[in-house]
């Protein structure tokens, strides 16, 4: 599903990492892990075009990310950024974001199925009506988690999916996530954590740095 | 209908005074807007009695090739102001704003002109200039304040743009949002103007048409009309920059340059 090969990605004077390769197939969940600033969220913001490699490729379904395949990649990609503030002043509108675009009409948001994941997640229903500024940070993680997820798209990105949650809170997280390669056919997962518990179950660590 | 009372030169000074009033606020309160009004007021003056003496040749000569030319200035002087008021670089706005502003102010004008009024010289002095300084004017306000939202909010909330992007938003569905708010803020303003038309103040155009001595029944013809077309050529204008301008503003892959200046 995601092919990275020989990715060098570089800053300036400053080399985040050279001669990456990385393989993650459907069915698959990996997590990269390694010492802050080592080029993790880079690596995943690459993917989508974010970041301008010095040298290698990465290719999803077979076609290498080029500026004219850029919009290809991205529709068969759904995306959870690390720390995401956005400009919304209610739950159900940062919900409806993603929905709201041509690629996911398809998809069709669901608020069943969003609430069978905020069940899943140890979310409370009531959340959906609330303020965001009324929500914790860890609450405003799952419920992006449970967003992506509902995307239907073949290939996941998760930035620190858990770096706001109490163990607990995390386990249910992980089972979550252990199901979703399972789910549209097969989907492959790549996801970025410093959390240990976490990474134990995950099909795959890639130590980066 | 009578004719315009002219207003003597001792008269204007007398009524210049008035500024007084506002100053003394100005001085008091410690606004530091003194500075600003003395020089502003000055810059008027000398400004309208410049472009005073200049129309009045242009009315003389009549000319549509001047009075195109006079329009082309017009455009250079909107960019110019709207760029420095802005701080958006020159090479991403510059050529965007220029086309937007021609090619807005040509159409609605000249729609205006030979449509609406059936002139037989819709290039004639006496209605081309005031149409088209009045849709210069009002494009240039409603641009710099949608520029200014839309590229404060899109550098500001860049994460909304990028998370829209990443999730397989196309390009203008990632930039949606901060044109949706750049337009509530850019007309809003003439949209609320336009319900309370009449009640709450009675227009620049019609008062101007009004002491010039047409009908109160042409005045608020004209007035419409100007609402109207003033509207209409500013969400042209900015609809044409914004659609040349993002594609600068993006590199290959969609990412946000740089758009502000050092």
């Amino acid at each position: 599903m995601l092919r990275i090969e020989n990715l060098s990605i570089r800053f300036g004077q400053t080399t985040l990492f050279t001669d990456m390769n990385l393989h993650v197939k459907r069915g698959e969940v990996v997590c990269l892990t390694g010492s802050s600033g080592c080029g993790k969220t880079t690596l995943l913001k690459a993917v989508m075009g974010f970041a301008t490699p010095c040298q290698g490729s990465i290719s999803v379904d077979g076609f290498q990310l080029t500026p004219h395949t850029a919009t290809f990649i991205r529709h068969r990609v759904a995306w959870m950024p690390q720390g995401l503030s956005l400009p919304c002043e209610w739950v159900r509108e940062m919900v409806g974001l993603p929905f709201d675009l041509r690629v996911n009409r398809g998809a069709g948001f669901s608020e069943e199925t969003l609430l069978q994941h905020f069940d899943a997640l140890g979310l409370d229903k009531g959340l959906l009506d609330k303020r965001l500024h009324e929500i914790s940070g860890g609450q405003r993680q799952r419920i992006l988690l449970a967003i992506t997820a509902m995307q239907e798209k073949p290939l996941i990105l998760l930035d620190e999916p858990t770096s706001a949650l109490d163990p607990a809170s995390t386990q249910k997280v992980l089972q979550f996530i252990q199901r979703l390669p399972f789910s549209n056919g097969g989907r492959a997962i790549l996801t970025v954590s410093h959390d240990t518990a976490f990474m134990e179950g995950c099909d795959r660590r890639v130590v980066m740095g | 209908m009578g004719t315009t009372i002219d207003i003597s030169y001792w008269g204007l000074g007398i009524g210049m005074l008035l500024l007084l009033v506002p100053i003394c606020f100005f001085h008091r309160f410690k606004t530091g807007l003194v500075k600003a009004t003395v020089v502003g007021a000055v810059r008027m003056v000398v400004q309208l009695f410049l472009i005073g003496i200049y129309l009045k040749y242009l009315f003389l000569w009549d000319n549509p090739w001047i009075n195109f030319l006079w329009v082309f200035i017009m455009v250079y002087v909107a960019t110019e102001t709207a760029l420095s008021r802005t701080r958006l670089k020159r090479s991403i706005l510059m050529l965007p704003l220029i086309v937007g502003f021609l090619a807005s102010a040509i159409l609605v004008g000249l729609y205006f002109l030979g449509v609406v009024l059936q002139l037989d010289n819709i290039f004639g002095a006496q209605y081309m200039i005031p149409i088209f300084g009045i849709l210069m004017g009002n494009m240039l306000s409603s641009n710099v304040i949608a520029l200014n939202t839309f590229y404060t909010n899109l550098m500001r909330d860049r994460q909304l743009y990028y998370y829209l992007l990443g999730n397989g938003a196309s390009r203008f569905e990632a930039i949606a949002p901060f044109v949706r708010e750049a337009i509530i803020k850019a007309f809003s303003p003439a949209i609320a103007n336009m319900a309370v038309m009449g009640l709450v103040a009675l227009p620049g155009t019609m008062i101007g048409q009004i002491l010039g001595g047409s009908s109160p029944n042409v005045a608020i013809k004209y007035q419409m009309m100007i609402i109207v077309i003033t509207v209409a050529a500013s969400i042209l204008s900015l609809m044409i920059t914004l659609w040349l301008g993002t594609r600068k503003t993006f590199d290959a892959y969609g990412c946000i340059r740089q758009v502000f200046k050092e």
